[in-house]
């Protein structure tokens, strides 16, 4: 906070974009080359070399997210993602913290409904000690009670310290009243009822359950070559073994709209959610609809949401909408905030411009600039080593192949006018959605708070 | 929260190794080649150009910078220099707004810009082949926009709702305002870079054009490219697009600087909110000074990492914080204020916490750092220094930092000074600026939400809205 709070960029909207959308929907012509190769365990090792820079990201992607969570232990998959790096049977907590310090090297992971990953940046004169210190965080945690505990009371802590932040609250609100009590409706965190009841036990056999080779994907991007990465690996992944993965396939039961929440805050904001179920990553629209949702208000500039509620009427800083496929649908969302007063005429204004996207073609002009964009800008989110692995390991979850690159402004530029029209009327429902307000619910002139 | 100044200075080792042939051999970084790696021309009409040539990916970064930020403004008009930035994106005679958007989007190309308290950045990420598009529309910015009464008021409506969403509705964010305003009395950082509400109000079209005309010129801007070019056939189409804009006025860019401070400050922020949080601000120079570095290492050594004093101490052992977090101003024009975070646990009193943070800022003051731990915090930063310069647009930014700060050159000293600094330094520069008198403190301390307010988890109104 303290030195990111004196630059003010321009429109943050672009960068959600990225993080929701961001290797989904652009491709290249510039990806560089992988190699990958099925180890004798089941793991996918997949390598791309980097040699223009002394260090390395390694991602292990583990299918092991919170739409696994049993009802009742919601955020137990964020539990075993965070304790696999609490200590493991060779090291305590502050022995692993000290030395990757000392690295210079930074051990993470990132939790989400689908996947979890293990991420580690470091320097290539580091590599042995780092990938060392990788595999055995990722195959042999130790889970210790105290640090586990501490782990689920920083949790609660933060969930504590997210309602003082409107947007979240507002998206919360908005994913556990879509998904109903769907395996995607839950926060990936968990609530806090959910939290206090979750045990060791419980992480250690859902860790023992997923965290398997065969249900993981090994991404190295950097300073290293193929060969190297796989000897290297060979002595540290002894005793991981194969398991059967079970997989509890659902079909979204999406709440069915129109409906409304509101929270009432005394802040000077209604923080708006509006949208309705979407699609899962795998369906073939997948290509239209992301062009659709570029030209209604995934482009941040030049939208037609931003156009209307922005820059003609100055209602608000930002407003955006994204899909957010996973392995099952996910959500498609506009989301915007504007002073309490002018919540009404936002959501009118939007649903309006929804309705437009049903109501006739998209111009010539609109089209080709979406498919520009989005074919043109593809090397811009693949230059770093971070964004490149993370890439490399969605292309292997959804099976798109090592020639998606190649493919993909084939896929783009293939969509016409008349099918963006038609996934707009399919994917959009401006009469049945879901609508989620958190703000001054007096100054926007909707209902009385209650009590 | 962001270390900006230790995370811009991570990149910086971009400047020295980017060559594809140096890294065939595993050699460590090499240190006094940035010279050979940067150019530097300056135009007759004053206009600096900075080029770093980088042919990892086929991209390049674009980047315009005025030396202009709220450290310009003047008590009454704060905020006028990010007022300025937005409507830099009203168009000119030659191309509208909303054209400006579509053709960096129709060329694949990511732009934006943002304000700081010292300088206002524009930029166009694109490939290495589209970079034209970026020379035209810049330079035809610089010297035409066009201000229009009418884009003014709407525009100035989205930024009262940027202010909104940035600090009115965040509580620590609020704190943060109310604790510079403490911290300096003197000199411009007292207000916020979006400005004071009631600023933003007063703002006339005239304000922006006078502003425009006396900021916005070569004289007073710098160019900083970086990526897949040679900068033989760059420079010519710069120097073409460029070189014919009317120098301009050099602007006075002396300020006051805050006198010595006499004394701890408090400032307390109450607003509604779940978790109270602690801020303390210590008054340091920027990177003219030598101390500086020795602050970069401080920082480190407090709250870099998971095995760092503060971190180790608050947040794993003592279980009082949910996060601490340290920040340093290396790259700031005029001195600024070293912070250190905390968000307490729930339960946890802000006393409690202060004085587990002054117990480890006594200790430093006192106890010669290891030299074991004084080397991890050296090899800490200078890996990140190598892993900064992954990203182009982040090593130009870095390069952009430096040149406003004091000049680009420096970048150059960063590893060395690192490198110098000892365990005796570490304590006399503790007992230097890390002192109560030198302190501003901030708390934000929450309120319970008003009758009436529904618990958020449970929203209880709940209904079919008829449109």
């Amino acid at each position: 906070m303290p030195k990111s709070r004196r630059i003010l960029i321009f429109s943050f909207i672009l960068s959600i974009l990225f993080l929701e959308l961001g290797m989904k929907t652009t491709l290249l012509f510039a990806m560089p080359p992988v190699k990958r190769e099925v180890l004798a365990n089941g793991l996918v090792l997949l390598v791309s070399e980097d040699h223009s820079l002394p260090s390395l990201t390694l991602q292990l992607l583990v299918d092991a997210g919170s739409r696994r969570d049993p009802v009742g232990e919601e955020g137990l998959s964020y539990l075993a993602a965070r304790g696999i790096l609490l200590g493991t049977s060779r090291h305590s907590l502050a022995q692993i913290n000290e030395e990757l310090d000392f690295m210079g090297a930074s051990l993470e992971v990132t939790t989400g409904r689908d996947t979890i990953v293990l991420g580690l940046r470091v320097l290539k004169k580091d590599l042995d000690r780092g990938l060392d210190l990788f595999m055995e965080t990722a195959m042999k945690p130790s889970f210790p009670v105290e640090e586990l505990q501490r782990e689920i009371q920083q949790t609660i802590a933060a969930i504590q310290s997210e309602e003082d932040v409107p947007q979240a609250v507002a998206e919360k609100i908005f994913q556990r009243t879509l998904f109903s009590n769907g395996p995607y409706g839950h926060p990936v965190v968990g609530t806090k009822e959910s939290l206090s009841r979750l045990t060791r036990e419980a992480a250690l056999r859902f860790y023992q359950t997923y965290y398997r080779p065969n249900n993981a994907f090994l991404t190295v991007v950097g300073d290293t070559t193929f060969a190297e990465v796989k000897a290297k690996l060979a002595p540290l992944q002894e005793g991981w073994a194969t398991a059967q993965i079970p997989e509890k396939h659902f079909t979204t039961q999406f709440a069915k709209g129109p409906e409304a929440v509101k929270v009432n805050r005394d802040i000077a904001q209604a923080n708006v959610i509006l949208g309705n179920g979407g699609i899962s990553r795998d369906n073939p629209d997948f290509y239209a609809v992301s062009l659709m949702n570029f030209i209604l208000g995934g482009a941040g500039f030049g939208s037609r949401l931003f156009d209307e509620i922005r820059v003609k009427r100055g209602l608000a800083y930002s407003v955006v909408s994204f899909l957010d496929p996973g392995k099952y649908p996910g959500s498609f969302q506009i989301v915007l905030q504007t002073k309490n007063a002018s919540a009404k005429e936002a959501i009118l204004i939007s649903l309006r411009e929804v309705e437009r996207m049903q109501a006739g073609l998209v111009s010539e002009e609109e089209l080709k600039r979406a498919k520009q964009y989005t074919i043109g800008s593809f090397p811009l989110r693949l230059d770093t080593q971070t964004e490149l692995a993370a890439f490399i390991n969605q292309v292997e979850y959804y099976k798109l192949g090592l020639k998606y690159a190649e493919e993909f402004p084939k896929l783009i530029d293939a969509v016409t006018r008349e099918e963006v029209l038609r996934v707009a009327k399919a994917y959009l429902q401006p009469q049945s959605y879901i609508l989620v307000i958190v703000g001054n619910l007096k100054e926007a002139g909707m209902a009385e708070p209650s009590q | 929260m962001e270390r900006r100044s230790r995370l811009l200075a991570s990149s910086a080792r971009g400047m020295v190794w980017p060559c594809l042939l140096c890294s065939l051999f595993l050699l460590p970084p090499a240190e006094a080649t940035l010279e050979q790696e940067v150019f530097e021309k300056v135009l007759p009409n004053g206009l600096k150009v900075i080029l770093l040539e980088n042919h990892r990916v086929p991209l390049v970064t674009f980047q315009v910078v005025y030396r202009v930020g709220s450290r310009n403004e003047e008590w009454g008009k704060t905020g006028l220099s990010h007022m300025l930035e937005h409507m830099m994106f009203k168009g000119t005679p030659k191309v509208s707004g909303s054209d400006f958007s579509r053709i960096v989007q129709e060329n694949g190309g990511q732009h934006n810009a943002f304000t700081s308290q010292d300088f206002t950045v524009y930029f166009e990420n694109l490939s290495a082949n589209r970079v034209g598009v970026a020379i035209d529309l810049e330079s035809d910015r610089m010297h035409n926009l066009i201000l229009r009464e009418e884009d003014f008021r709407t525009e100035r409506m989205v930024v009262m709702e940027e202010r909104r969403l940035r600090t009115e509705d965040n509580p620590k964010a609020f704190l943060m305002e109310q604790l510079e305003a403490t911290a300096f009395q003197l000199q411009p950082y007292h207000w916020p870079v979006i400005g004071w509400m009631e600023d933003i109000e007063r703002f006339t079209l005239e304000d922006l054009k006078a502003y425009y005309r006396t900021y916005y010129t070569p004289s007073n801007a710098f160019l900083v490219v970086a990526g897949d070019f040679k900068k033989e056939d760059l420079l010519p189409q710069i120097e073409k697009a460029f070189g014919s804009l009317p120098a301009g006025p050099v602007p006075d860019q002396k300020r006051d600087i805050d006198p010595p401070q006499a004394g701890e400050r408090r400032v307390y922020a109450k607003r509604e909110a779940n978790l109270p949080f602690l801020v303390m601000s210590y008054h340091v120079p920027n990177l003219k000074e030598p101390d500086s570095y020795v602050l970069e290492v401080i920082a480190t050594l407090l709250a870099d990492g998971k095995s760092s004093r503060l971190y180790q101490d608050l947040v794993l052992e003592a279980k009082v914080a949910l996060d601490v977090n340290t920040g340093h101003p290396l790259l700031s024009h005029d001195p600024g204020l070293f912070m250190i975070s905390v968000e307490p646990l729930p339960g946890k009193e802000v006393g409690e916490v202060e004085e587990a943070l002054d117990r480890q800022l006594d200790r430093l003051s006192r106890e010669p750092v290891e030299e074991r731990e004084l080397q991890k915090a050296k090899n800490q930063l200078e890996a990140s220094f190598i892993f900064g310069q992954d990203s182009l647009f982040h090593q130009g930014i870095v390069l952009a930092s430096y040149e406003v700060a004091s000049d680009w050159r420096r970048i150059g000293d960063y590893i060395p000074n690192i490198r110098k600094v000892s365990t005796q330094d570490i304590m006399r520069v503790a007992n230097r600026y890390l002192i109560p008198d030198n302190r501003t403190v901030g708390v934000l301390v929450p309120l319970p939400a008003k009758e009436g307010k529904l618990a958020p988890s449970e929203p209880s109104i709940k209904e079919r809205l008829v449109r």
